[in-house]
């Protein structure tokens, strides 16, 4: 094909694009169009999420690259979204294999089962001991006679350490 | 024949083409100061704006997706969107230009994502145009098929022209339909001259590929 021809058809081929010029919207169309533009501007009629989403958009291209990328082929969206699912059975898995005692949530104070668990710890000399509580159930109630029993206790040191007050009055009798 | 894409940047370059008068209208102080004045708020000055270039948004968005409604709602939309950026206007090239670069964007990113949904809502024909020369020329001589309606026309045109990609039926509409420059077209598209001219050269020969009956 010579230049001169290619040309010539192109020549025909723009004129037949011509024909999209003539192509116009219904009548009176735009004489109401710049008034809706001001009122959707007023109105601020896209919402605060669409806000937050373009500005985020416009801020960060690569957001935009990667939302289109999804949208374009959903099956790297499903993939994300498989590997999401495995990373959190996975880690409930784990979670239910790998026993953590729980220590030193309440301090000074262990179940019977933690204190067993940590025992090595407990009989450390810098280390406050625990007091123990044996589980609480409906026929063994917390602890209230050694509660009781120390009570009794201090009060006995408080009584062998009394010195009687005397009080004297200046100028009195 | 069609031509790949690296053989089509070696091809000779229509260069004997006129470059074509600008529709653009020249940077006016008038223009300057209405965007001053829609910079700092006023909605008057705006829609005195958008007056000016609305028929030109709204035909390149319009040739873009071939669709009227969609056509509608990113015409507004990008107007919206610039009012909104306007502090982020500096002044570097014309409104007319920004404006453009503004609703092409978003032309562009709509049409990746309404992919393989497209769906035509084309415009009627102006009234003139059955009565343009060029084209009663092309529709009852050369046209093999005699019996073709103007309105069938339409729509192989706009079916061959949703088939470019979205630059080539981007060149093609700023430049063979709308009439823009190549200088112009180059300033909208954000590449240079060079790339503007081979990828028409392109976006042409697979038109007359699609339009091959019609233009015989």
């Amino acid at each position: 094909m010579s230049m001169s021809e290619d040309t010539e058809n192109f020549e025909q081929l723009r004129r037949l694009l011509v024909l999209k010029r003539y192509e116009q919207p219904p009548p009176r169309y735009f004489n109401d169009f710049s008034a809706q533009v001001i009122r959707r501007i007023k109105a601020g009629e896209k919402g605060e999420r669409g806000d937050i989403f373009e500005r985020l958009f416009d801020e960060a291209p690569w957001l935009q690259r990667i939302w289109a990328a999804f949208e374009t082929k959903p099956i790297l969206a499903g993939v994300l979204g498989m590997a999401v699912c495995g990373f959190l059975i996975g880690g409930m898995f784990y979670s239910d294999t790998t026993e953590v005692p729980p220590f030193a949530l309440m301090p000074g104070v262990e179940t019977a089962r933690g204190a067993q668990a940590s025992m090595a710890v407990a009989d450390h000399p810098l280390l406050i001991k625990p007091v123990v509580l044996q589980q609480p159930s409906s026929t063994s109630p917390i602890t209230a006679a050694q509660t009781d029993a120390l009570l009794l206790g201090d009060l006995a040191k408080l009584r062998s350490g009394t010195i009687p007050a005397s009080f004297s009055f200046p100028g009195g009798n | 024949m069609i031509m790949t894409e690296p053989a089509r940047r070696k091809a000779p370059q229509p260069a004997d083409e006129p470059e074509k008068a600008s529709p653009a209208e020249p940077v006016t102080t008038e223009e300057m100061e209405l965007v001053g004045r829609a910079r700092k708020g006023d909605l008057s000055a705006y829609d005195e704006l958008v007056r000016r270039y609305q028929q030109r948004i709204y035909a390149t968005v319009y040739h873009m997706t071939a669709n009227h409604e969609d056509a509608n709602d990113l015409a507004q939309e990008a107007f919206i969107k610039a009012f909104q950026a306007l502090r982020s206007f500096k002044g570097g090239s014309s409104f007319y230009t920004w404006i453009y670069r503004i609703a092409v964007n978003k032309t562009i990113n709509f049409l990746k994502q309404r992919r393989n949904k497209a769906q035509m809502s084309l415009d009627d024909f102006d009234f003139n145009a059955e009565h343009d020369p060029d084209l009663v020329a092309l529709i009852s001589d050369k046209t093999p098929r005699r019996d073709v309606a103007l309105a069938e026309l339409q729509e192989k045109l706009n079916a061959a022209m949703q088939r470019l990609s979205e630059p080539h039926r981007l060149v093609v509409t700023l430049h063979d339909v709308q009439g823009l420059s190549h200088e112009e077209a180059a300033k909208i598209m954000g590449c240079n001259i060079g790339t503007v001219r081979s990828r028409l050269f392109y976006a042409r020969q697979q038109l007359q590929a699609y339009l091959s009956d019609y233009l015989k």
